[in-house]
This record gives C-alpha cells, structure tokens and sequence, in this order.
C-alpha cells in the first residue's frame, strides 16, 4: 500500500503533482493507495493496471471529482464527505462516499457504482445514461438530493433512501426529473411535483429484490447496517420513470374540445342571438346546407322559337309530342295559335322562330316553316260549349281571321265583316300568288269557317255601321289593316302610282298596264313583290330605290336582280318628272312609270272622332281596347308581318273573350331562356337536314322543354336525381335532397336548359 | 361559334386560373359544390374533329362531347385562388394558379366602385422584423438561462403605471402603506388577441378566440387577453366569469355599448380594459366598415342596427383634440367602471405618433393606461384597397421613436406600449413580438394570425382576402350561417392554443440566451440588424 500525504509542512501538492505520482506508481505496479488529500480534484480515475489488477484508493478530505471518469476494477472509498462531482463520468469503478457528497453526484455516469452514506447535492444524478454494452451504472444516496436531481437522466438506476428526511417537502429538492427519458429512480419519502413526462408508480416484485440485494451492499460499504430494518419497509418505496405515451395521455390537460363540453358557458356565448348546435359540416354538404340547389324548370321559360314568334308558337312541344310518337296531337297543337300554318308559318312568314333557332348557331335551323305546312289538312272540332256571346270582327285579313279563329274555338258566335268579295286581306289581295298558294289560302279560310264562323263580304263598315255593329253584338274586334298608301308630298307625287294598289290590281286579275321602265320606291319585300308584279305585267326594266340599306330579304333582291333589275341605294327623291326621278344631288333615274311601296296607314274614318291614336295609328290599352267592348289589330296599330297581325289577333281575341266573360284580362308574360344554360356540344353538327321537317325532331334541341334524355339522371354524380310520373300522366325529374350536393352537375350536363341552379334559402342562424 | 371580342373579359384576364385536369376529373362535382364564390361550373365541351384512321386520307369527323369544369370570366365570380376546389378534389384534377398576367386591377372597378376587400397591404410586405436578428447571445459572457427549467416572469402591464416618487406611500412605522388612490393596472400575458368585431368574424370564429383565451388561462397559466373589437360583446359572456379576459373596445361607431352598457349590472367580474379605438393600422384614416351583405340578424341584434352597409365614422365625433379625447373618453370610460379598469387608447401609426404619446406621458392626471400602436401590416375585414395598400406607417420605427421619446423624459414604462400590425406575418410571432419588446414594446397586438390559424387561407399575396363578401370560404369572416358551419370551433381554437403554447416557449428560447428572467423591454443591445438603415434608424448594431 502506498500512502501519499498531501501536505508537508504547510506546504500542499499540487493536484498535477498527486495525480502524476499516482499514475507513475500504477505504472510501478502498486495497485493499493491511501491518500491523505488536502483537496486535490479528479482522484481515481481514469486509471488501470496493465496486469488488469484491481486499483484500490483510500481518500480523505479529496477535491472535486474524486472518482471521474474512473474505470472497472477501481475502487475509490471516501472517508468522510467529497465535494461536487462525486464520480463525473465514472465508467465502471465503485465509488464510496462515507459522508454527504456536493452538487451533481454522478453526473454523466455510465458505469459502476457511486455509494453516498449521506445527503447529495443539486443536479444529482443529472445525464446518467446506460450504454448498452455495458452494465448499468447506480448512484445511491443514503439521504436526499438537492433541487433538480436526475435532470435529463437517460438511464441507470438511482436509489434515495430518504434517511433523516422525511420531513423535508420533498426528498429529491424542487423540479426533480425535468427531462428524464430513461432509467428509474427509487425514492423513499415525499416528492416535489413531477413534469408531466415522468410518473411516480409502485415498485413491484422485481424492484424489491433489487433493492433487498442491493441495500445490504450499500449500507455495508457506507457503514449504515443499523439502517436495514428502516428501510426495508417497502410499501414505502416508489419509483419515478419516464412515462409511456399511455400515461402521458392520461396526465395531459384536457383538449379545447373538452374545455369547451365541460367548463365553458353554457350553450356557448351566442346562445341568446345566434343558436348553433355546434355541428360542423365539411366542404360538401347536403340539404339544406347546400350552396345552392337545382330546380328542374321544365318549360318555365320560352325556347328562343317560341319567344320570337308574335303568335308565340310553341314549337318545341311540336317536336318533343313528335319525339313521342304524338303526330297527330302535335300538328294539331300549332292551331291554337294560327289558322295559318300552311300560308304564313309555311310560305310567307320570314319566320322569326328559324333565325334565332338554337339550332341555327351550331348548323341550320330547325325546320320550322315547313312544319307548319305538315298542319294544311288538320280540321278541329267545334266546340261543344256555346258561350252565346256575340262577337263581331271588322276586316277579313289575317289578324281578323286569327281573332275570329281564336274566339270561334272558345265557344263564341263569331261573325267576320268584310268589305271585298273574298276573305284573306292582304294574303288574298296584295301577295303574289307565286308566293302564296291560292288553293292553300282558300283550303285554310275554308277551315275557319267549318270552325263556325260566319263570314259577312262586302259589308263596308263606315260610321253608322260601326255603331249598329257596336250594338248589336258583345264585343268588337276592328282589324281592318294599312290600305292607304303612304306618299310624300314630292313635286311631280300626282304621278306616283300606289304599290298596293297596283298589286290588288294584280291579284285580281286586271293586269294592270305598266310601262317599259319602272322605278319602284322603297325596297322592302313589298317593294320586291310590285317589283316583280311589274316585270310579270310587262315591264322591260325595273329599278328599285330607297334611302337607306334595303329591307327586303337577300333572296328577294336577289330574285329582282335575276329578273333585271336593278337596286340603289341610298337615293334622295326631290322630284318626280315624266323622265323619271330627280335625286337631291341632281341625278336623274330613268322611269316612266313610279311605284311607291313605303308602308301603308289604316282607314280609321269609321271610328269615332275621340278614339285615342298616335299619328295614322291606333293607340290601344294594354288589352288592346280601344273603347269599350272594342279591341284592335295588326295593321291599325302599327305596321307589321303577317304574324304579327296574328298574334295581335290571339291577344285581341282572349281581351275580348275576357271582356265578355266579364272576367280580368292577364296576359302571360313570357321568359327566354338563357342561352348559356343550353348545351348543345351534345348535338354533332352536320350539314344534312332532315328530308321530312317532322323528323327535325332529332335536331330539335327542345330548349327549355325536357326532352325527356336521361342525361342528368344519369350524370348525377351523387345518384340523386330520378324520374317520377306525374298525376297528369305526364313525368317529371326530381332531385332528392338528401342525397344532392349541389355541384351543378345536372345543370351542366342537360341539354335544354331544365336544370338550374339557384342560391339555396337564406338561413338565420345555425 | 361564339363571338369573342378583344375587349371580352376572359379567365386570362383574372388574377387566378383554374387548372383543370380533364382526364383526372370523375366530375363527382365536389369542387362546384365547395366553391363559395360560384367561380366554376359545369359545362360541356365539344370534342369533335376529324378522325384519320385508313392508309389513305379519308378522314371523318368524330363527335364528342365531354361534360367539364369549367372557369367563370366575369368579374364578379372571379376565382380568388381560395383553392378549396383542390382541398375537396379527390383526384388532383383541378386547382388555382397564380395569373401573372392579370389585369384585375384595370377591370375590378365597375361602375366608379373603388376596390372593396379584406385582408393587409398586398403591396408593403417587406418587413423591417426580417432583417433584425437577435445577435447577443450569452457566450462565456454570463450564463445563458435553461429556457425550459428557468422560471421566467412572463407578465406586461396594461395601465397606468406609476413612478415611485409619485406614489401615495406613507411609512407607518416598519411597514410601508399606499394612501390614497393608484391608478388599475393588469399584469397580463405580452399577447393580446387584437380587436376584431363580431361582424367582421362568424360568431363562431368569435368565440373559438374566447375559448382560446379562456383555456390559456385557465389551464395553462397564461393570462392572455382578448379586445373585443366593436361589434358588441354577447351578453352571455359579459355575465359570466369569463368576462374578466375580455378588453372591451369602443370604436367611433359605439356600436354594442348599449347592451355592454345595460349589461352592468349582471356582470360577475370586471373586464380586463378598455381599449379606445382611434384608428387601425390597416386602412388609418378611413372609418370601419362592415358591407350589408354581413349585417345578419344577430348582427342587427348586437349593434343595434337594420341590415345596410354599416361605416364607422373616420374620426371620433366630438373629438377634435388629444386634450379632449383624453376628458371626454379617457374620464367617462374610467369612470363607467368605478376607475377600476384601466382605459387604453389604440392609433395607427403615423408620423404624428410621438406627439401623441408625449402628450399622454404629460397628462397630470395619468389617467391614459396604455398607448397601442398599429402599423401598416396589419388586417381589416373591410376596407378600400387604396387604405390598405396605400396609406399606413410602419410599426417598428415608430414604436421605436415612442419609446426612446419616453426614455428621453424618464418616463418609459409609465404607460405600456403595445404594438402590432403585421406581428406573425411571416410565420413566427414570438421571434415578432421578442424583437418589438426589446425595441420598448411592452407586448404585441396580434389578429390576422389568429384567423389564420382559425383556417384562413388568405394572404398578402392577393389569395383569396374576401373577407367582405360574406363569401368566406372557411366560414370565418362570414355572417351565412351555411359557411359558419364549415368551421370546427374545437379545432380552431386548439390550433390558436398550440400556436400560443409554442410562442410562450419560443419567447423563452429567446429570453433564455439574453439572459433575460423578465421581458427584455428596451434591451435593444440584443439586436442586430443586417441592415445599415434599420440599425442606423432603430439605434441598433450593424452586422454583416
């Protein structure tokens, strides 16, 4: 044994001069030392002997880190108390300490034993840790630890036998464990709160053999036997390890969510203003927490057909009852709007309904004239209910045959005034026949009559008739048309020959003379039609003038131009000589003969002096009336086509049933459908129309009106939507609230526009 | 075809394009449903061409037609880039893209109409915060502090806080008394969650907040507070006991303070303070507003009002001095709660701020108990886009000149200055907010932030910010009880508590290594700036 003794006379050894003469005697061999230390630090370690004998240190009264980084087979036994850092990294040696120990007892150890016979420091035990290929290091601690033991401890095992403590609040000092991940500390006495990461749990069978075995050694080395039976009590001891993830939980705080069910203000803060159960929806909902909803508006508004035609033929049904197989219901269908469908709808209308046509913007329209055509031989029956009222029309032209038409089918005695020998007005007297059929015009007059109304020609109403008219039937209906040419005052105007004249002229057979030349003024179709009634009557050239861009359609210059003639615009007239026409700017037009087709005004001389007009025209109410019990028409209005005299006959007519029923008169306002709702890319465009214009059904995008394709039931991404039969035999689709999300989906795919979108009710609260 | 004229509005023109992947797309419809904006629609699509299948050319035209998404152009259903379309697709079919080539700007002012939206200045978004380090860190110098052991003192004062010299004390043999009367101050948590009005939030975004504040206090010790903004506060609350986390705002509307008024006598605590509202950092100089379109019933109940567009006055009607603001709102609001509450003031920052805070500094009644001050980055529910991008000041300076005016005098401290108005902007508010109080904030005002974490998506790079449309996409500054359904109160609010948890331990991160216990207010030695003008400007070091 080697016994060093640090002071000499008052004289200390340095710690460099200790540690340097104890290195050389373990280099010597001696493995037994006894050092009488005088505060000199980091005794015992880290040190060996090269034969792998064991190194054993007696110390008293040693500096700091006696034991550090001290290796197995070392034995370091303390005489009394040792400063801070009581075996600092020690990696295997067995430290005693008979006495308390300063701040961070085996801190950072990893190996070996560190044995405390009394009280331990702060930061005690702090960042022990357990390398797993050796064995696990303890620190053993007779009484307590100062504030912060076992900071960030990683592993190996710490007992804290609490001697003489137990009264102190806690055993371990304040915030023990902060940071603790591994390891286990056993602790007998009370404890400071733990973090939430650490727990604090009974020992068990295997906890208590460790101790047994292990506080016998402990107490042997720190000479502590008497303290057996004292802490062998083992009910009294616990011990502190990190806590799994299962006892974090159940030590956690509560959540938000729990928070707000159990300790918030009772139904929330709003309860008073704003109920709201709560419940949150995701991005898609149903119901009514739809954005927005689909509504299947099935023929609420007018296909672009519909809404321009005058008379407001509803073509799209035509073709949707052909779709069904309903011939024959749908060329019926068309009479309740026009007796005309072969004369005007199929020959002279410039069909309004084909230029807007939907179909018309993806190839060509759909065959809508012609359709009326298909009509020519349909007869209704009369109707069975007579309302015995008494109706008199005045003028046999198409919107007085509309009215009478339209009244005879409502029951009415309907008795038509005309002053010519034959019925048809203009469609009779003024239209070519090349243009019009007289054998369809007759065939179609002839079915109003069938219809039971009576015709009176030859009847020239003037101011006294009118009044025994007025008296002696229920209701009026003057529609005696423009026949008054319009002529301006141009000098040389004596000469100007009347186009609508010239023209009844020619329907009637006089064949009017003409000479060679001939200017025609105005360039509307009428102009046209005199134009060609010239060439017809012998003309040799025909020059047609007017102020502005001609009106007429292009196939009816056209026709003209192939005939020879010619048209110029625009042309000022100043005067009218025998050469011909005289323009503002001088020229001169060459005719002999000068036609004017500028418009007609009606004859209202019949009429009382007091019945409203604006200019040449009549000035109706809303219902048309123009007095009492008497409606108006078509050209006493204003100047129109022929379907527009026969939707103002349709109108006149319900006004005047309304009248003599004596109930109100409500017109039915009518919408078009957005065009941007109709989806016609489901439609392949293509050049070839159908030869029959009743198969335009195919083309016939139905705008407005379901066709009836499955196309949105079959697209439903949510499966929402059926088709269900209607009471009235009919059917509808139907969208199941429950199940829609309001995607649009429906809307976007439906070819005619049905399914709409719109905002979902405005809610109030939640 | 359709004729397209060059003057046409196309998506092309908007500020987002939807990206739609067509052969993704099951067209399940789930994004036309989502989408609060109505900004697409199903259509369908022609897909016709000419095939060629044979060796030789003879080609034949295919017909096709495929439904799709499709993007609305009109300016009124404009996308906003919201992207809940993409959120809710299954398949990644479709989502909003930034157009780089938008003419919004040239296109959105139908009819006269300035641009109306929510949000901050999309255009001011460099930060002086951003290139502000915290450059002193203990280094052998002196310990740095072990932020998750140390016990850090984490309060800041709201109210008048006065000066030793001045207080009423009296010595009464060994013990020292107060006599007379001190002036209310709360010692609170350097967060408040800022005004924002129940109205311009869903009440249930509204009370997600309170439920925030009422667990950070109660389970997790921090005394955060929450300023009502001016759209009432529900009577509920203001009976309950978790009326004393509530700073009760007036604005130059005094919308809600009837019922705040008749609510007195059934409250339980007093609340917090009162915040006097002048102005907002977001659009200074223009008065509140909150579009009809959010004036719903509950709405009307609050504030007492029909549905209509509803305008606070730019100005406090009646007050046309600091002298007499301080008389008339300063005295009548200290006095409505027996001088037990203190009464703050709230300005946006502007070049005139430092006037003003000297002026209260001198007020011999030092009945002023905190000066808030709001920058240019700060939100709005509702403002004229001009406001928000073109008029304001910012924060970090002027908070900086307050407080060095106040050091100057020997009166820093005295009354507390709060700051905000872009705190969090990038992500970290604690970095924000150690950075202010070091600068002589004695705690930060945050709001934008807290809706963001609520699940706003918007930001100040032009996505979304329809905050005055009703529209909201994630139900939170919306009125329509359908859209306020999308929000899970319980998420939210446990979203903005772990925000706070984390920015109280980021704070200490940064107090720890400055060696700070309390909040650093002033330690303006612990900054750095790599930029010579911020430096030179703030008073800080320079470092490259």
């Amino acid at each position: 044994m080697l016994t060093i003794h640090t002071l000499n006379e008052h004289v200390r050894m340095s710690t460099q001069d200790l540690l340097l003469s104890i290195e050389e005697a373990v280099a010597r061999g001696e493995t037994d030392f006894n050092v009488e230390a005088s505060g000199q630090h980091d005794i015992g370690g880290p040190l060996w002997n090269a034969e792998g004998k064991k190194l054993f240190f007696r110390v008293r009264n040693p500096g700091q880190r006696v034991g550090c980084m001290a290796m197995p087979n070392t034995e370091v036994v303390v005489e009394g108390p040792a400063p801070a850092d009581v075996g600092w990294l020690n990696a295997g040696g067995r430290i005693v300490v008979r006495g308390d120990a300063g701040d961070t007892a085996g801190h950072c150890a990893a190996g070996g034993v560190i044995y405390i016979g009394g009280r331990a420091g702060t930061r005690s035990g702090s960042l022990m840790k357990h390398d797993p290929l050796y064995e696990e290091p303890e620190l053993w601690i007779l009484k307590n630890t100062g504030s912060f033991s076992f900071e960030f401890m990683g592993g190996g095992k710490a007992i804290v036998c609490g001697c003489d403590s137990q009264t102190l609040p806690s055993v371990l000092g304040d915030r023990p464990c902060v940071g603790m991940v591994g390891g286990v500390v056993y602790v007998r006495g009370p404890v400071a709160p733990l973090p939430a990461d650490v727990c604090l749990v009974d020992i068990d069978r295997d906890d208590v053999l460790f101790l047994q075995r292990g506080l016998e050694d402990f107490l042997d080395a720190v000479h502590e036997q008497k303290r057996l039976k004292e802490l062998s009590v083992w009910k009294q001891w616990h011990k502190i390890v990190p806590a799994g993830a299962k006892a974090a939980q159940a030590t956690a705080m509560p959540t938000v969510a729990e928070y707000h069910k159990n300790e918030w203000v009772p139904g929330g803060i709003f309860a008073d203003v704003f109920p709201d159960a709560g419940e949150h929806n995701g991005l898609v909902a149903h119901g009514i927490w739809r954005l927005r909803v689909p509504e299947w508006e099935n023929h609420v508004h007018c296909a672009p057909c519909e809404y321009a035609c005058p008379a407001g033929i509803p073509t799209q049904l035509r073709y949707n009852l052909l779709r069904e197989g309903k011939s024959e219901e749908a060329l019926r269908l068309v009479l309740d709007y026009t007796p005309f469908p072969g004369c005007v709808c199929g020959s002279v209308c410039p069909n309004p309904c084909m230029q807007i046509c939907t179909r018309a913007g993806l190839d060509t329209a759909i065959q809508i004239g012609p359709l009326g055509r298909a009509s020519r031989d349909v007869q209704l029956p009369k109707p069975k209910a007579r309302t015995g009222k008494k109706i008199a029309v005045i003028g046999g032209g198409v919107g007085g045959l509309a009215a009478a038409w339209r009244l005879a089918r409502k029951g009415h005695d309907v008795t038509v005034f005309e002053r010519e020998k034959r019925m048809g007005g203009k469609m009779e007297q003024v239209i070519p026949r090349e243009r019009l059929d007289e054998n369809l015009l007759n065939h179609e007059i002839d079915r109003i009559a069938r219809m039971g109304v009576k015709f009176a020609n030859g009847v020239n109403v003037d101011a006294k008739k009118f009044e025994e008219i007025r008296a002696s039937f229920d209701a009026v209906i003057v529609a005696t048309g423009g026949h008054v040419a319009r002529i301006f005052n141009w000098p040389g105007a004596e000469r100007i020959v009347a186009g609508i004249d010239f023209m009844k002229a020619v329907n009637a057979g006089k064949k009017p003379k003409v000479a060679d030349s001939v200017i025609v003024i105005g360039c509307g179709n009428a102009g046209m039609d005199a134009a060609a009634g010239a060439y017809k009557m012998g003309a040799k050239k025909v020059t047609c003038i007017d102020v502005q861009k001609p009106a007429a359609f292009e196939h009816e210059i056209e026709h003209i131009r192939s005939l020879g003639g010619e048209i110029l615009w625009p042309v000022m007239t100043k005067e009218i000589t025998k050469e011909g026409i005289i323009t503002d700017d001088g020229r001169l037009i060459p005719g002999e003969e000068v036609i004017i087709t500028i418009g007609e005004a009606p004859d209202l001389s019949f009429l009382p002096e007091n019945t409203p007009k604006f200019r040449s025209w009549l000035a109706p109410q809303a219902d048309q009336s123009i007095m009492k019990g008497v409606f108006a028409v078509g050209d006493t209005i204003r100047p129109g086509l022929l379907v527009h005299a026969i939707g103002s006959g349709n109108s006149a007519a319900d006004a005047a049933d309304a009248y003599v029923r004596g109930v109100p008169y409500e017109p039915a306002q009518k919408t078009l459908i957005d065009k941007g709702k109709l989806h016609t890319a489901c439609f392949a465009r293509s050049k070839e129309t159908s030869a029959n214009a009743c198969d335009d059904y195919k083309r016939c995008v139905s705008c407005g009106t379901c066709r009836d394709c499955h196309t949105c039931e079959e697209s439903c991404p949510e499966l929402a939507i059926s088709r269900v039969a209607t009471d009235t035999g009919g059917f509808a689709y139907v969208s199941d609230p429950e199940r829609c999300i309001g995607c649009g989906v429906c809307a976007g795919v439906c070819p005619c526009g049905i399914w709409t979108m719109h905002d979902n009710v405005v809610l109030e609260h939640g | 075809m359709e004729a397209v004229t060059t003057q046409d509005i196309t998506v092309n023109d908007l500020q987002w394009k939807i990206e739609y992947r067509p052969e993704q797309c099951t067209l399940c419809g789930s994004c036309v449903a989502a989408c609060t904006f109505g900004a697409i629609y199903v259509d369908m699509e022609r897909l016709d061409k000419p095939v060629f299948t044979g060796s030789v050319p003879e080609g034949t035209r295919q017909h096709r037609a495929m439904p799709v998404i499709r993007q609305r152009s009109d300016i009124n259903h404009a996308c906003v880039g919201c992207g809940m379309c993409e959120k809710i697709c299954p398949n990644t079919a479709i989502r909003p893209v930034r157009n780089e080539d938008s003419r919004m700007p040239l296109l959105q002012r139908q009819h006269g109409h300035p641009i109306k939206r929510g949000g901050r200045t999309n255009l001011n978004s460099q930060r002086t915060l951003d290139s502000i380090v915290v450059g002193r860190i203990s280094q052998m110098t002196d310990p740095a502090l072990d932020s998750e052991r140390h016990t850090f003192d984490m309060r800041a004062p709201l109210g008048r806080v006065v000066d030793a010299r001045h207080l009423p004390l009296a010595i009464d043999g060994n013990n020292l008394l107060i006599q007379g009367k001190t002036p209310p101050v709360r010692w609170i948590y350097p967060l408040i969650f800022s005004d924002m009005s129940i109205g311009a939030l869903s009440p249930r975004a509204w009370e997600a907040l309170t439920l925030a504040v009422g667990y950070l206090n109660e389970h997790c010790h921090l005394p955060v507070r929450m300023s009502s903004g001016e759209g009432g506060v529900p009577r509920k609350l203001m009976e309950s006991d978790k009326f004393r986390y509530m700073i009760l705002q007036i604005a130059s509307g005094h919308f809600g303070w009837n019922r705040i008024v008749r609510a007195m006598p059934f409250m339980k605590t007093d609340p917090c303070a009162i915040l006097i509202k002048i102005g907002q950092g977001a659009k200074p100089g223009d008065g509140g507003l909150l579009p009809a379109a959010k004036v719903g019933p509950h709405i009307q109940a609050l504030r007492g009002v029909p549905k209509a567009t509803l305008h606070s006055p730019p100005n406090h009607q009646g007050l046309y001095s600091i002298e007499e603001s301080v008389q008339k709102m300063h005295l009548s609001l200290n006095a409505a709660f027996g001088f037990r509450v203190p009464v703050a003031i709230k300005c946006a920052a502007s070049a005139t701020s430092v006037s003003v805070y000297n002026n209260l500094l001198r007020d011999p009644y030092r009945i002023c108990g905190g000066f808030f001050l709001d920058g240019i980055q700060g939100g709005t529910g509702a403002a004229n886009e001009v406001s928000l991008d073109h008029t304001g000041h910012p924060i970090v300076s002027k908070l900086r000149d307050c407080y060095q005016a106040a050091v100057a005098q020997g009166l820093q401290g005295q009354i507390p200055l709060w700051a905000g108005g872009g705190i969090g902007m990038t992500g970290n508010a604690a970095a924000d907010a150690f950075k202010m109080i070091c600068l002589g904030a004695n705690g930060v005002i945050v709001g934008k932030i807290l809706i963001q974490l609520l699940g706003c998506i918007g930001n100040e790079h032009g996505r979304c910010n329809k905050c005055n449309t009703d529209k909201c996409p994630t139900g939170i500054c919306t009125q329509d009880p359908r859209l306020m359904k999308r929000l899970d109160v319980d998420r939210g609010a446990q979203n903005v508590v772990d925000y706070v948890l984390a920015f109280d331990a980021e704070l200490r991160k940064l107090m720890a290594p400055i060696g700070n216990s309390s909040l650093p207010v002033g330690r303006s030695d612990a900054l750095v700036s790599t930029d010579r003008a911020v430096a030179d400007k703030l008073g800080i070091q320079y470092a490259c």
